[in-house]
């Protein structure tokens, strides 16, 4: 008797939980596209959405470099154009620049030829192809779900070989998924795998920086709590991860803060999604945690700005006080009523401070008129420096003259 | 300074307008007519119209041809002998031509079904309020029947291309019957009305 009452009422309560799970699950809604997720009802009218990529680079006389605004004593040429989507940038022991794109789906390499540059395509149709590192002849390519070599890639850039995975077993989602790619002082390759959404509770495998061996072997998480990092550098002297994050969208147009972040050892957590720009719980996924469990950021480098490369100078063509400064590239705003960002950000370290945080390079937008986005810098081997904008297809060179 | 902000606006957009030649477009699609039909008008099932496109969309799409990322039998051979120029001017082109409804026959069940998935899915999140598209995401409003089906079928089952993985995001929920659904609302659609 008794038990025919548990069965009964067990089978009441599984009826009551299955009835409350699946039709929860029936009529679960869509989700909107990644980029309008988390948007809040608040501002379903709202107008704004991601900036469209172009499909064609700009020509050079449609390219106004005389509105870069910089330094006295720096000077901003247009270094190579036609460039469909250039993003980053890494240099070949020869002298060749490979330059990466995004939904282009190239890979370029630009050979310069004294007063002129050449540009080829070596590598096309390619899924988000946003990493590029160069490393003993070889070079490295980051899609969303792979990388891969072009061994002795310089000798034979007019007849590129297929690439060579490296390692294949990377999520493959599309939104934050493509990758950012450099060498660390260790010899090991890093690169992020972004959260696979605006903002939401990710796997336990998305929202880090990760690391491997040049050989594919040895996988980790350096870094977890990360939204979507596409830009890192490691310190010249104390050989710390520097690293920018950008910030959730739709909590308005001044938070979060993106942020720059040092990462000293393995292991730490960021905070995404629980708490953004160090200080600020998110409203849903916030509950029951603190943001002093996690890593702070260095600095908070302004809400929607979209920072991506991030890049230690070392050169000696700059001023002395340039050396070991941050150069931090913003490709700017969409989810902002007013546009912020589209410009070249310079961070100046001391010890574990920031006494300064300052434009060096603007003038990509106009007011709300932009006509190019700064993606990622490189340092020439004479200490100028390139910027490449993946808007107007485009890159520039910032020298200095005493 | 109002009137030195609309002057500009007016050579940035004569300026733009110039890099992609709409005239030399219209040549250079005489080729393209056999299947997409005089001005992009196409007859053919299974051929989309492309009056009308935004010509970021076209010219992507193009540009995923000739590289391989987009695959068809006869597009792909199309797409591999066209220049960076080319493509420019035949986006142009047929983003300058009227576009009109296909016509297609029409299940009504089938439009009225669907007509109510399109903003359950989100569609006109990017496609517009009028699924007339804009920038890199195409017209939808009167295309082709069978074409749409192919199209959201093919995302459906991850085997389209799409430009960063938006569109295959957004048809995995898709029953096969919501396909059939929205496909027959979105060709019942008048893309005149914006």
């Amino acid at each position: 008797m008794r038990r025919t009452l548990v069965i009964a009422l067990t089978a009441v309560l599984l009826g009551a939980v299955t009835s409350w799970l699946i039709p929860a699950q029936a009529q679960q809604p869509a989700p909107p596209p990644s980029w309008k997720q988390g948007q809040p009802a608040s501002m379903a009218d709202s107008m704004l959405a991601p900036i469209a990529q172009p499909p064609a680079p700009k020509a050079p006389g449609e390219i106004p470099i005389d509105k870069i605004k910089v330094p006295a004593g720096f000077k901003v040429e247009l270094w190579a154009s036609g460039i469909n989507n250039a993003r980053a940038m890494t240099w070949g022991d020869k002298g060749t620049l490979f330059v990466s794109s995004r939904v282009a789906g190239n890979v370029y390499a630009v050979v310069d030829k004294g007063g002129s540059r050449e540009v080829k395509t070596i590598a096309k149709g390619l899924n988000l192809p946003n990493g590029v590192a160069f490393k003993d002849g070889t070079l490295y390519v980051a899609e969303i779900h792979r990388i891969t070599k072009l061994a002795g890639i310089e000798d034979k850039l007019d007849t590129p070989p297929a690439l060579e995975v490296v390692y294949e077993t990377l999520p493959k989602d599309a939104p934050h998924g493509w990758k950012f790619l450099a060498f660390g002082p260790d010899g090991k390759l890093y690169f992020n795998i972004g959260a696979p959404c605006n903002i939401c509770l990710p796997p336990d495998t998305h929202a880090n920086i990760s690391r491997i061996d040049p050989d594919g072997g040895a996988f980790e998480y350096f870094a977890r709590g990360v939204r979507n990092s596409v830009g890192f550098d490691w310190h010249p002297v104390t050989k710390e991860l520097y690293f920018a994050t950008h910030g959730r969208d739709w909590l308005g147009d001044d938070v979060p803060s993106d942020r720059l972040d040092v990462a000293p050892r393995k292991g730490l957590h960021f905070g995404f999604p629980f708490c953004h720009q160090g200080d600020i719980l998110d409203p849903e996924f916030g509950k029951g945690h603190a943001c002093g469990e996690f890593a702070a950021p260095l600095i908070k480098t302004g809400a929607h700005v979209a920072g991506n490369g991030v890049m230690f100078y070392t050169g000696s063509m700059f001023p002395a006080e340039y050396k070991d400064r941050i150069f931090l590239a913003q490709r700017g705003s969409w989810n902002r009523s007013k546009k912020v960002g589209f410009r070249i950000m310079m961070v100046t370290l001391r010890g574990g401070d920031v006494p300064k945080y300052e434009p060096f390079a603007e003038g990509w937008a106009q007011g709300e008129q932009i006509w190019g986005r700064p993606v990622y810098t490189r340092q020439m081997k004479d200490g100028s420096l390139l910027i490449s904008d993946d808007y107007a297809g485009a890159i520039y060179r910032v020298s200095y003259q005493k | 300074m109002r009137l030195l902000c609309a002057l500009l606006a007016v050579l940035t957009a004569a300026s733009s307008a110039s890099a992609a030649d709409a005239e030399a477009g219209r040549r250079k699609a005489e080729a393209c007519a056999a299947c997409h039909g005089p001005e992009g008008h196409a007859t053919v099932p299974g051929t989309p119209s492309l009056a009308g496109q935004p010509a970021y969309f076209t010219h992507w799409q193009l540009i995923k041809y000739r590289d391989g990322r987009r695959r068809d039998e006869r597009m792909s051979p199309f797409a591999a002998k066209l220049s960076d120029e080319d493509m420019g001017d035949l986006a142009a082109f047929y983003a300058a031509q009227t576009p009109k409804a296909r016509g297609s026959a029409v299940d009504a069940t089938r439009v009225a079904a669907g007509r109510p998935l399109a903003d359950a899915y989100h569609c006109s999140s990017c496609h517009t309020p009028k699924l007339t598209g804009q920038q890199q995401v195409p017209l939808l409003a009167g295309q082709d029947l069978a074409y749409l089906l192919t199209l959201l079928r093919g995302f459906k089952a991850r085997t389209a291309s799409d430009l960063d993985g938006t569109m295959t995001m957004a048809a995995q929920p898709l029953t096969a019957e919501d396909v059939e659904n929205l496909a027959h609302y979105l060709a019942s659609l008048d893309p005149a009305v914006r």
